[in-house]
């Protein structure tokens, strides 16, 4: 009888040890990161992939767009400050797909550096790590535990003489079974503590261990706005020039180091010259709260800027500001676009077209390419931004609206630049809040290369003359 | 099997429930001592804090150069900030506290959530930033 209680209680050992790795067989963690960088003169999607196994390594995507010079990109892994791992990508001439796999050694906050020689990004990401919920450790167990009951329940009923302690392992049974129901039934509606990276600061414990967050005084997590300074002391016209933009809390005075990769990219830069030429561009981090994107401005005068940026905890913000461009080789205005109809730009043939709505009332513009082989770009199909009403100095319509690319049956995640098959329409809704007239830029990619196509729209007042 | 060896054997079957339902229950990740590291310019700093709480807490600052040796510097302050609520408090001075090592004894952290510990470091190669994350429990 000793020898196999001491044989039932090995087996018991060995079933709960091997409950350990039960969470392997969960869901995989985290996925791929998108993020757009505009280095020096290249405009770039970084895309790091998901890490599995951790420790394991880090295979790192760069996408180059058309006009992409060719050249060396030095990646690093670095956690805790300290350089993991290096290796070298060679960028060809062509656009396209180049990579590199660095190695990672632990779940935590990381940040892969992208050195072209003369700038270096620092691109902060969450690798997360698997993590067995209460609620899994509690089933597992409970079943563990129900089946050794069971076990020790027949023995005793086969082996002693008195029936009655039977039932003290049966009814052991029966509650190890009601624990491990109850966790599995809960388990669906139990809320996820607060996530590292995207809600809460990460460090290398929380991503490890996220259940002690969930006890916070504060329930809504959202941060301060931010506000900008942008300067381009070294920019004249014709001249290659740096923006520095600085992000510091709304609040505090801090430099803002939580940005989110929203829509693929930490910071969506538009930026306008007097005569309305667009940039759009994805400054890459060079410190806490310090963000850096080259121009060459065409003219002198004053540019304006917007940031579109989300921070750690939540919401999208929008802030604005504007820099002088002083006067110097070059003094090149854009001619103002045309309206709607067909044009060629950049090779492509398309065609605008728009049932246009008085205001508050949705208008919906509709840029149509003769073929279907759009790219997504910035994980849309297209991206339209709409200034004005150009009246209005201050110009207080400032939107960004985006076409979404048609969800594949079957693929719940959304496809990269790579799949070139959407369009050939690209339509836009927009309620426009103000009359008057707009300037307004649809951009799509194609090949590899991003195509802008500037326009002007008029919006009647509501009530007035269609 | 006689009278004296059953209990034994249910003690030791007890026993061992109660161990692996402790294991899978015990409250994961107690607080405890915490402490995260980085690098700014040429230092390497870690921030340790004995089971950070509301109220006073003790924050211990190891501060190495590049070469790995513990750092001498001019000052170095620590300034709580509590980034979901917008709050900065004023920057507390840490003492020196051995070879590399500076002690802010008297660091008030008022409410529970997700704090970030700002530290300055003054030194003959002007001044160093350093960002750590603190979970204050209730």
């Amino acid at each position: 009888m000793m020898k196999l209680g001491a044989f039932l209680l090995c087996v018991f050992a060995l079933a709960v040890a091997g409950a350990g790795p039960a969470h392997a067989d969960s869901a995989p963690v985290g996925g791929d990161i998108q993020v757009a960088q505009t280095l020096g003169e290249r405009e770039l999607t970084v895309i790091i992939r998901r890490a599995d196994p951790i420790p394991g390594p880090l295979r790192v995507d760069v996408i180059t767009h058309t006009g992409s010079p060719p050249g060396t990109l030095e990646l690093r892994s670095v956690v805790e400050g300290t350089v993991i791992s290096q290796t070298s990508v060679i960028l060809g001439a062509e656009s396209g797909f180049y990579g590199g796999t660095l190695r990672v050694d632990r779940a935590g906050p990381w940040e892969l550096d992208v050195d072209d020689g003369a700038e270096v990004a620092t691109i902060p990401f969450v690798l997360p790590a698997k993590i067995a919920t209460p609620w899994e450790k509690a089933t597992y167990g409970g079943f563990i535990a129900a089946g050794f009951f069971l076990l020790v329940a027949l023995v005793l009923a086969v082996r002693s003489r008195r029936t009655g302690l039977t039932l003290i392992p049966a009814g052991g049974m029966v509650a190890a079974i009601a624990v491990a129901v109850t966790a599995a039934l809960l388990s669906a509606s139990a809320p996820p503590p607060p996530a590292p990276g995207s809600v809460l600061d990460p460090t290398i414990d929380n991503v490890n261990n996220p259940y002690p967050n969930t006890q916070t005084s504060t329930m809504d997590l959202s941060r301060p706005p931010v506000n900008l300074f942008a300067q381009a002391d070294n920019a004249s016209s014709g001249q290659e020039g740096e923006l520095k933009l600085r992000f510091t809390d709304g609040s505090t005075g801090r430099a803002v180091d939580d940005l989110l990769v929203h829509d693929n990219a930490f910071v969506h830069l538009l930026v306008v010259s007097p005569s309305g030429k667009l940039w759009h561009l994805h400054p890459i981090r060079v410190a806490p709260g310090d963000y850096r994107a080259n121009i060459t401005p065409p003219e002198p005068g004053t540019y304006a800027i917007s940031a579109e940026l989300s921070r750690r905890g939540g919401g999208v913000q929008l802030v604005r500001s504007s820099v002088q461009i002083a006067s110097g080789s070059a003094n090149d205005p854009t001619p103002e676009p045309a309206g709607l109809g067909a044009r060629v730009v950049g090779g492509n043939s398309v065609e605008l077209t728009a049932d246009v709505a008085p205001t508050g009332s949705p208008t919906t513009i509709t840029a149509h390419f003769d073929t279907a082989d759009l790219q997504p770009w910035l994980g849309m199909l297209g991206h339209m931004i709409v200034i004005g009403p150009l009246d209005n100095p201050a110009a207080p319509v400032w939107a960004h609206v985006h076409s979404l690319a048609p969800a594949a049956p079957g693929m719940p995640a959304k496809p990269d630049e790579t799949v070139a098959a959407f369009g050939p329409d690209v339509p836009f809704t927009y309620s426009f809040p103000l009359p008057g007239r707009y300037r307004v830029w649809i951009q799509a990619e194609r090949d590899f290369s991003v195509v802008t196509i500037p326009t002007v729209i008029d919006i009647p007042a509501a009530g007035g003359p269609r | 099997m006689t009278a004296k060896k059953k209990p034994l054997l249910v003690t030791a079957i007890v026993l061992v429930l109660v161990i692996t339902l402790v294991w899978i229950f015990w409250p994961g990740g107690d607080s405890g001592p915490v402490s995260s590291q980085t690098v700014t310019g040429v230092y390497s700093v870690r921030l340790s804090a004995e089971n950070p709480k509301l109220g006073t807490n003790s924050l211990a600052i190891e501060v190495s150069d590049a070469a790995g040796k513990p750092a001498t510097l001019d000052a170095v302050t620590v300034e709580p900030v509590m980034p979901q609520m917008g709050h900065a408090f004023a920057p507390v001075t840490a003492i020196a506290d051995g070879p590399g090592r500076y002690r802010a004894a008297e660091t008030s952290l008022p409410m529970s959530g997700q704090w970030e510990i700002d530290v300055t470091l003054r030194g003959p190669g002007g001044t160093n930033q350093a960002v750590f994350p603190l979970l204050v429990k209730n």
